[in-house]
């Protein structure tokens, strides 16, 4: 098998190719390597205590990635479209979310005119607020669907694509339009303040493991495992697999295929509207245009893992959060050029894995 | 669809309740009645909000819109009462919710709450024009009422004005108007020649020639502005159709190409930061190969990527040239965010060419000269390769095609169109700085050529226009512009997936069809051979 594919003429450039990626591989690996070592050991800029606090945080912007790249990949998965709106679904959740608080703040709790509803029922108020933040999103997601890609189910590839950013671009300025430009603090609840935490020693310093990044990447944690069990046990987890795989055959099997999307984009909602809200709770900032960039960071995400490929998707969100804090320091770089190496890497896993770090779940004939 | 006018009507309705209610919200019932108010011929001034009359025809053309959507004919005989009934619904849900917001909005306006801290554009101004200005007047009943009362009538009136058009059959009597206009036309002695004679093609392209060669001395300088973007725009889509269009890889990253022709002039001419003062035409060819190469390079170790990968992995790319100019780090080399002035604009034989006219001649000879490039490579052994890579990598590479040269080749060529593009773009803003190539300058592009229609140059130049000159033209929209932008891309996406001008497969697998003569022996021998066959049956 292999002396025919030499006799074929492509092979040569095939070969250039391959040297080129070799010698770029080699290259970057080699100029990676021997600035991490003069990081570390001859210039030892950061202490052990600096390094886990860029671990966690990569941790918790991490599990952020993960839930809305795993919006990209459900759809992906499904429709084999970048749904480019996804990051304007979880921006209008972060604003559900934000206006929940800020309306909860507003209101005297009963009986206990001192506190604002807000503070006297933490735990409710945050509830609410998720919940309304996924409400909004999945709605969002629903008729996003419903108007901008339904139409399109059978058109040629890059035409829903369009229609994505037709999609993202209106959102973005009907936001914009309804809840002004400013940006807004989001208003936690006092056990939630932003920058408290516990203080850990370890090494010369201690590590603040902030509340709001425990209690995201917790919740992150506990989401993506549910949908894991969704996609894996439920019925329409099933039914959903089945789509991905064949739409013909599967709607053959008497699987209503339209509603199967529909609840697709519903979940890939409310996974993007949780991560909204937390990004609102842990960043603190909530404007129009906040979901574009994490948008085509988890949508970068997706891709590092594998499209369509869920498991894929939370294993390259956290990849993607942890090189973004973690890389400019380990090699001695700006940290205004952590998107720079997000993107260096990306493009280096691509290079030598180009499906991915775990691969896609779908097969070549369907691209 | 089952014909329940009750359940057309309240989907109808609902639809459009949401609608009046978003645009009020967004405040776009003051813009509208306005619009509406100029159409009229009353002169609206800028500050002050139009009559309460306005925004009730407003809100009525969207009751009758909602009407009339929601009656739908009915198979079991098309009546007048259950498109009226419909019609009924459709106002009262509309009308229903807009008494709702009447009243919260009176309700804000009596305690002088302003909702601008979380709803900016509804002020107490538009809240007050929503109640037709009559709340101080009266009770909070009356406009509440006025706007259930509108809606129902609007709603009404709609299904009856839907169910006419289809008893009267208006839209037939308009097609076959048209239609017999369209004839006279085509009948007509002079149009018949034209469509006759050999030269038509020539007159064409002389009469273009007159209208370039002549409008941008006719046009403002606003508008040799806008019109020199979109010019600009047609090269970069005519750039990116050959990658995406013709070669059929996705590239999002088509920016970083822009950005490298348009930092290449601006580096080589400017007078900060390094003061080189190199000829214009000297650094157009030094930043079209420059791009070119870019574009190799970047294609080598990446150019077996499949479709979404490429399309994540040029993305990085863009974005990482575009942080790259910005940062600390190679301030020095780049002027870093502030970007770099007193680019140095085109001499001919010493005399400057930088005046919005001769600019904007400039830019059309460039656009005409990429037409006539990329033409001839579509058409070319190249540009066929490409195609067939476009349709089945597999099957190309199989009929010995080198793939990967050729799709090396497709993305440098697009490059260096990027790299003409960029500095053009640079030299007559005579600035360039790190925002002006962001990731949105390549998702444009891409727009461009798919509302155009892949593969398609006139598609392009449509999509160029539609993009670039969309948005100038939905001016009078004011803060309304972009949304109603990003909207219409979704409604152009939906209406004609295709695009506007459609490149429309050549037909290159086919043969020209040839009659085949049948031998006469062969038909004589036919019937025998049907008679054995009949005769072996039983």
């Amino acid at each position: 098998m292999s002396a025919n594919r030499l006799t074929i003429p492509f092979q040569r450039t095939a070969n250039l190719s391959l040297i080129t990626r070799w010698i770029i591989g080699a290259v970057v690996l080699a100029v990676m390597l021997w600035r991490l070592y003069s990081v570390v050991f001859v210039e030892a800029i950061y202490g052990p205590d600096t390094w886990v606090r860029f671990a966690i945080s990569g941790l918790i912007l991490g599990g952020m990635y993960a839930l809305i790249a795993i919006g990209y990949a459900l759809v992906y998965g499904i429709l084999f479209m970048i749904n480019f709106a996804h990051g304007e679904v979880m921006m209008l959740g972060m604003f559900g979310g934000y206006f929940v608080f800020e309306g909860l703040n507003a209101v005297p709790a009963p009986g206990n005119p001192e506190l604002t509803f807000l503070n006297a029922y933490p735990g409710l108020a945050v509830l609410l607020a998720f919940l309304t933040g996924m409400g909004v999103s999945s709605l969002a997601g629903y008729f996003l669907e419903k108007i901008a890609y339904r139409p399109l189910r059978n058109a040629p590839r890059l035409v829903p694509l369009i229609s994505a950013i037709g999609a993202s671009i209106f959102l973005q300025n009907a936001a914009q339009l309804l809840f002004g430009p400013q940006r807004r603090n989001y208003t936690n609840p006092d056990f939630l303040t932003r920058g408290q935490g516990w203080n850990i020693p370890i090494g010369e310093g201690t590590v603040i493991v902030t509340y709001t990044g425990v209690f995201s990447f917790v919740l992150s944690v506990l989401l993506m495992i549910a949908l894991y069990m969704l996609v894996q046990k439920t019925k329409l987890g099933r039914a959903m697999r089945a789509v991905a795989q064949d739409k013909k055959t599967a709607a053959l099997m008497g699987i209503d295929v339209d509603a199967v999307i529909s609840r697709t984009f519903i979940i890939s909602g409310i996974l993007a509207g949780a991560a909204g809200v937390m990004w609102g709770i842990h960043q603190g900032i909530v404007y129009y245009f906040i979901g574009f960039l994490p948008g085509i960071k988890a949508f970068t995400a997706a891709v590092l893992g594998g499209i369509g490929n869920i498991p894929g998707a939370m294993v390259g969100g956290l990849f993607l959060g942890l090189i973004e804090s973690i890389g400019p320091a380990a090699l001695g770089i700006d940290f205004q050029l952590k998107d720079v190496i997000a993107f260096s890497i990306l493009i280096l896993v691509l290079i030598f894995r180009p499906s991915g770090i775990l691969g896609e779940a779908l097969s070549e004939e369907k691209i | 669809m089952t014909a329940n006018p009750v359940r057309n009507g309240l989907r109808a309705g609902a639809i459009f309740a949401v609608i009046v209610v978003f645009l009020t919200l967004i405040g776009f019932t003051v813009t509208g009645s306005g619009l509406i108010a100029k159409t009229l011929g009353s002169a609206v001034s800028g500050s002050r909000l139009p009559s309460p009359g306005y925004l009730v025809v407003f809100l009525a053309l969207l009751g009758i819109w909602g009407g009339s959507t929601a009656a739908r004919p009915d198979p079991r005989g098309d009546r007048l009462s259950t498109s009226a009934v419909a019609g009924l619904i459709s106002g009262l849900v509309i009308g229903v919710i807009s008494t709702v917001l009447a009243l919260v909005f009176s309700v804000l306006l009596a305690n002088k709450v302003d909702p601008r801290a979380y709803l900016s554009m509804v002020s107490p101004d538009s809240m007050r024009l929503f109640l037709f200005n009559l709340h101080e007047a009266a009770s909070p009943a009356v406009p509440a009422a006025l706007h259930l009362v509108l809606q129902l009538l609007a709603g009404v009136l709609g299904g009856v004005i839907a169910y006419a058009v289809r008893r009267l059959s208006i839209r037939q009597a308009a097609g076959s108007r048209l239609r017999s206009i369209s004839d006279n036309i085509k009948s007509n002695e002079l149009v018949e020649w034209f469509q006759r004679t050999p030269y038509a093609i020539y007159i064409l392209y002389a009469v273009i020639a007159i209208v370039l060669f002549f409008l941008p001395r006719q046009w403002g300088s606003y508008w040799n502005y806008i019109i020199g973007t979109v010019g600009i725009y047609v090269i970069l889509g005519l750039g990116l159709n050959i990658i995406v269009g013709l070669a059929g890889q996705l590239v999002l990253g088509y920016v970083a190409f822009f950005a490298i022709g348009a930092y290449t002039v601006a580096l080589l001419t400017a007078p900060q930061p390094h003061g080189l003062y190199v000829n214009f035409w000297v650094t157009l060819v030094i930043a079209i190969v420059l791009s070119a190469l870019t574009g190799l390079l970047l294609g080598l170790p990446i150019m077996r990527l499949r479709g979404d990968y490429l399309a994540i992995v040029t993305l990085g790319f863009g974005e990482i040239i575009r942080i790259l100019l910005r940062s600390d780090l190679l301030t020095s080399f780049t002027a870093g965010p502030k970007g770099v002035r007193a680019i140095a604009g085109p001499t001919l034989f010493g005399r400057p060419l930088t005046s919005d006219i001769n600019f904007l001649y400039l830019i059309i000879l460039a656009v005409l000269a990429s037409i006539f490039i990329t033409n001839r490579l579509q058409n070319s052994r190249t540009g066929r390769s490409w195609m067939a890579i476009r349709e089945d990598e597999i099957a190309a590479r199989a009929s010995g095609i080198n793939t990967t040269q050729s799709k090396l080749l497709a993305l440098a060529i697009g490059a260096a169109f990027a790299g003409l593009g960029g500095v053009l773009f640079a030299s007559r803003n005579q600035f360039t700085g790190p925002e002006d190539h962001t990731l949105m300058v390549s998702i444009n592009v891409l727009a461009l050529v798919i509302v155009g229609g892949m593969g398609s140059i006139p598609g392009i130049i449509l999509g160029a226009f539609a993009l670039k000159g969309l948005p100038e033209m939905l001016r009078e929209l004011e803060n309304y512009r972009l949304m109603v932008f990003g909207g219409l891309l979704v409604i152009m996406m939906i209406l004609r997936p295709e695009g506007l001008w459609p490149g429309g497969h050549p037909k290159l697998e086919k043969a020209p069809e040839r009659e085949l003569k049948v031998p006469e022996t062969a038909q004589q021998v036919q019937p025998e051979v049907e008679g054995v066959k009949n005769a072996s049956k039983p």
